[in-house]
């Protein structure tokens, strides 16, 4: 039950957008970021969605997997929208219902806002899929690496990623089974205040505390036995090479947002 | 390859007092050879396993690996390049979400140049018959094939010597005969030296040698036939003796001319029905 | 009052990519007082089974029903004929949290609303079940126990719920072989003194055989058979070694004298009748 849960999941398969450079993802992911937030008009909007249409075929992910995405975020799209329909002040009123008025305005930037909401969760989960943790990791721990010499522990920052990556579904699958076990003792996590349900989780957090623990000491000893000793003289199997598909794919993403922000301020 | 002499250890519980885990040990592990070591729960098995790559330091006596102390911080890589561990729950020794990424990990620590970590990743998964999991995360894998991952991660830093602590205490019965068949192949096909903790009579008779922990002391030792025909001794110490020693003793108390080594259920059935 | 499977299918994650079908069709009757071992390899459906019984997992098709009330219905009845059946699931040292060993063992008996000193009994009762001494163990820190020890305390929380079901996933995992004998021979105690049902789901073979009165055999979701453990293992070898399981030793060891020519019976389920079988063939005494 807890192990279907797709979003920021590997996916494996193959395709050009599996093929990119990490840091080519990191970096185009950012970018189409900025660009959501340069689009203004429908026109900048229609641009935005069809390179996202294009980036997600052209990364061969299956649809269902891309649309159940966005399963955690469609109740907080549609608040988004509902809020901004209901409240953003407006001159041309389309509906009235009691005291709320639903103004073209209002529902113009409320579509606007899940629109930002969507594509920043489309693109970022393309990027999720199709880039195993541990390469991701690298990726960001070679894009920390310049920050080094001002303090940054690149290293670390990755390490830590990916032993939380290998270790999440193992300790969902923990989480799923210690719920089972007080549940069958009687346990009811469903009754009474606030504070009441607060101290009917200990009974589920004291155990997953004391196995992470557990685990996380298990490993230490574990990694050290297998020579780990920090990022000191580490090599990597996978060495990040940039080739001109890189180049290529973010020389396009930097176009886009260009695009973007003179659709905006250009004209 | 190994040399125990005078081991000694001592731990501190959580009330502050000195625990003796393991006293007077002297022990000698030949290069190629394989040592099972048993004992109940609590003897110092998992402690003296510890010791053989330095990741606990003797408080007494010495322990030399290689040709090496392992009391000598200067040593300590160098150590654990000659001697690989393997401990009991799979899950908490695999490190990355990708298996060949994780049997990577070691070869990476060393700084190893890529070509070549490839190399060993590719020669370690095919050794313990996994190189068709390779792209597979491990959480979606069984026991056994979690257990034999971890294998891989240690075959690929290459070392002579490969100790287990316990490797299928949390398997299943198939998982169990995965781990003893790559363990089987690991010494006669790769000649590797192996250290093989367990509580189980069956994967310890697979062993040249058997060593019998009790109390943090080697109580006796020896090889299969000689330590399972002592059943009694066994029995006293929480230990499991083989199904037709235990049958042979019964038959000679009850005044039956019988070998005392019969171990197997073969060598009774040949020793009753002549 | 029985617990009684009718026709139960259940199947994980239905209309997705990941569905799999873990019970097919199966039907069986449970009773107070018996010893059932429960068998198979792993993936074959038997914790999925287990989970059944007291209503952790709904069946998609079917029902189960224990002393005539369905599981899955709602309402006072249903949870308390839930709270008959006690599951002590594998390594269940992992689902402690509290900080005495008393205080885990009457979590469950609280959360049926005992009052304190009903609560006190219970958790003395389950504590002497489990050969833990009260005065010495009950203000303990759980935490701090060796491996048998700490088994033995989440055994009692389950004990002092005071089940007429108990079903126990691999209690015996981990544990040396001393550990393992004696946790199981409390179980079998606890059985004759309450007149409970015991369904021991095992991967070993010795530990159903000499348990057990009765032996259930799951592969691929379904119950393959169901009957006495000797019976099983006499007659359906060649099917129990085909789905990865083994035959207990003592059986091995009689059909290699048997084929050696030694005149002894089939079925032999203990080491001790072996001994006995073997003396009587021999002519010895």
């Amino acid at each position: 039950m807890l192990k279907d849960i797709t979003l920021w999941q590997y996916f494996p398969g193959d395709s050009f957008i599996y093929k990119l450079d990490p840091r080519t993802k990191i970096l185009a992911t950012f970018i189409y970021i900025v660009a959501i937030f340069f689009a203004y008009d429908p026109a900048s909007y229609a641009v935005l969605i069809a390179f996202a249409a294009f980036v997600i075929g052209a990364s061969r992910l299956p649809i269902w997997l891309v649309v159940k995405s966005l399963k955690p975020v469609w109740l907080i799209a549609i608040i988004t929208l509902l809020v901004h329909m209901l409240t953003f002040p407006g001159e041309n009123v389309i509906y009235t219902w009691s005291v709320f008025k639903v103004t073209a305005e209002g529902l113009e930037t409320g579509l606007k806002m899940c629109l930002r909401l969507i594509l920043l969760l489309l693109f970022s989960s393309v990027l999720t899929f199709t880039t195993s943790p541990i390469v991701l990791t690298d990726g960001i721990e070679s894009l920390l690496w310049p920050f080094k010499r001002i303090g940054v522990p690149a290293h670390e920052i990755a390490m830590m990623m990916t032993i939380a990556l290998r270790f999440i579904p193992t300790l969902l699958e923990e989480m799923e089974r210690i719920i089972k076990a007080q549940t069958a003792r009687g346990a009811d996590f469903s009754e009474g205040n606030f504070l009441k349900r607060l101290k009917g989780m200990l009974p589920i957090l004291v155990p997953l505390f004391v196995s992470a623990f557990r685990r996380a000491d298990e490993l230490a000893i574990a990694m050290e036995a297998r020579c780990y000793r920090g990022g000191e003289g580490r090599t990597a199997m996978h060495s990040l090479i940039y080739k001109a598909r890189d180049y290529a794919s973010l020389a396009i993403v930097i176009i886009l947002a260009a695009v973007e922000a003179f659709m905006r301020w250009g004209a | 390859m190994i040399y125990l002499e005078n081991l000694k250890h001592v731990y501190k519980d959580a009330e502050g007092d000195d625990i003796t885990a393991l006293d007077e040990i002297d022990l000698h592990i030949k290069k190629g050879e394989f040592v099972a070591i048993i004992g109940a729960n609590g003897s110092g098995k998992s402690t003296l396993a510890r010791h053989l790559n330095a990741l606990l330091l003797p408080d007494g006596g010495k322990c030399t690996v290689a040709g090496l102390d392992t009391a000598d911080e200067k040593n300590l890589w160098e150590i654990r390049q000659h001697v690989g561990m393997v401990f009991q729950n799979p899950d908490n020794q695999i490190v990355a979400s990708i298996v060949e990424e994780d049997v990577a990990f070691g070869p990476e620590n060393l700084g190893i140049e890529a070509g070549e970590i490839r190399r060993r990743v590719d020669k370690a998964l095919a050794a313990v018959d996994m190189a068709d999991y390779a792209k597979h995360a491990p959480h979606l894998l069984s026991g056994g094939q979690k257990q034999r991952v971890a294998i891989a991660g240690v075959l690929a830093i290459a070392p002579e010597c490969i100790v287990l602590d316990e490797p299928t205490a949390m398997l299943d019965p198939k998982g169990r005969r995965e781990i003893i068949k790559t363990v089987k192949k690991l010494k006669e096909d790769y000649g590797m030296t192996i250290v093989y903790i367990t509580h189980n009579m069956t994967e310890a008779m697979e062993a040249d040698r058997v060593i019998v922990m009790d109390k943090g002391k080697i109580s006796f030792s020896g090889t299969v036939r000689e330590v399972f025909s002592r059943v009694t001794d066994l029995e006293k110490l929480g230990l499991e003796a083989p199904l037709a020693a235990k049958i042979a003793l019964e038959l000679r108390k009850a005044g039956a001319g019988l070998k005392k080594d019969i171990i197997t259920d073969e060598e009774l059935a040949e020793a009753l029905c002549r | 009052m029985p617990i009684e499977l009718k026709n139960v299918y259940h199947t994980y994650m239905p209309r997705t990519a990941f569905e799999r079908c873990a019970l097919k069709n199966i039907s069986l009757t449970l009773r107070k007082g018996e010893t059932v071992a429960v068998i198979g390899p792993t993936g074959s459906g038997k914790s999925t089974l287990m989970q059944h019984l007291n209503g952790l997992l709904a069946p998609d098709k079917g029902c189960v029903m224990v002393a005539g009330t369905d599981l899955a219905a709602k309402g006072d009845a249903a949870k308390k004929v839930r709270n008959s059946v006690g599951m002590v699931f594998q390594y269940p040292e992992q689902q402690i949290f509290s900080e005495t060993i008393y205080d885990d063992i009457a979590f469950g008996p609280k959360n049926r609303g005992l009052t304190p000193e009903e609560t006190d009994a219970c958790v003395r009762e389950a504590m002497a079940f489990v050969g833990l001494d009260f005065d010495a163990f009950s203000k303990r820190d759980p935490f701090r126990l060796s491996g048998g020890q700490v088994r033995r305390v989440a055994i009692a929380g389950i004990i002092a719920m005071d089940p007429d079901y108990l079903v126990l996933d691999e209690p015996s995992a981990g544990l040396d072989p001393a550990s393992k004998e004696a946790i199981l021979k409390e179980i079998m105690e606890l059985r004759e003194k309450k007149g409970i049902a015991i369904i021991l789901v095992t991967h070993s073979m010795e530990e159903a055989a000499r348990y057990a009165g009765r032996m259930l055999v799951i592969s691929g979701g379904e119950l393959l058979f169901d009957g006495e453990p000797a019976a099983i293992f006499r007659e359906h070898k060649k099917e129990l070694l085909e789905i990865g399981l083994d035959e207990p030793q003592v059986f091995k060891l009689s059909g290699i004298l048997k084929s050696s020519g030694m005149d002894i019976p089939e079925g032999i389920l203990s080491a001790m009748d072996l001994v006995k079988e073997i003396k009587k063939a021999k002519g010895w005494k």
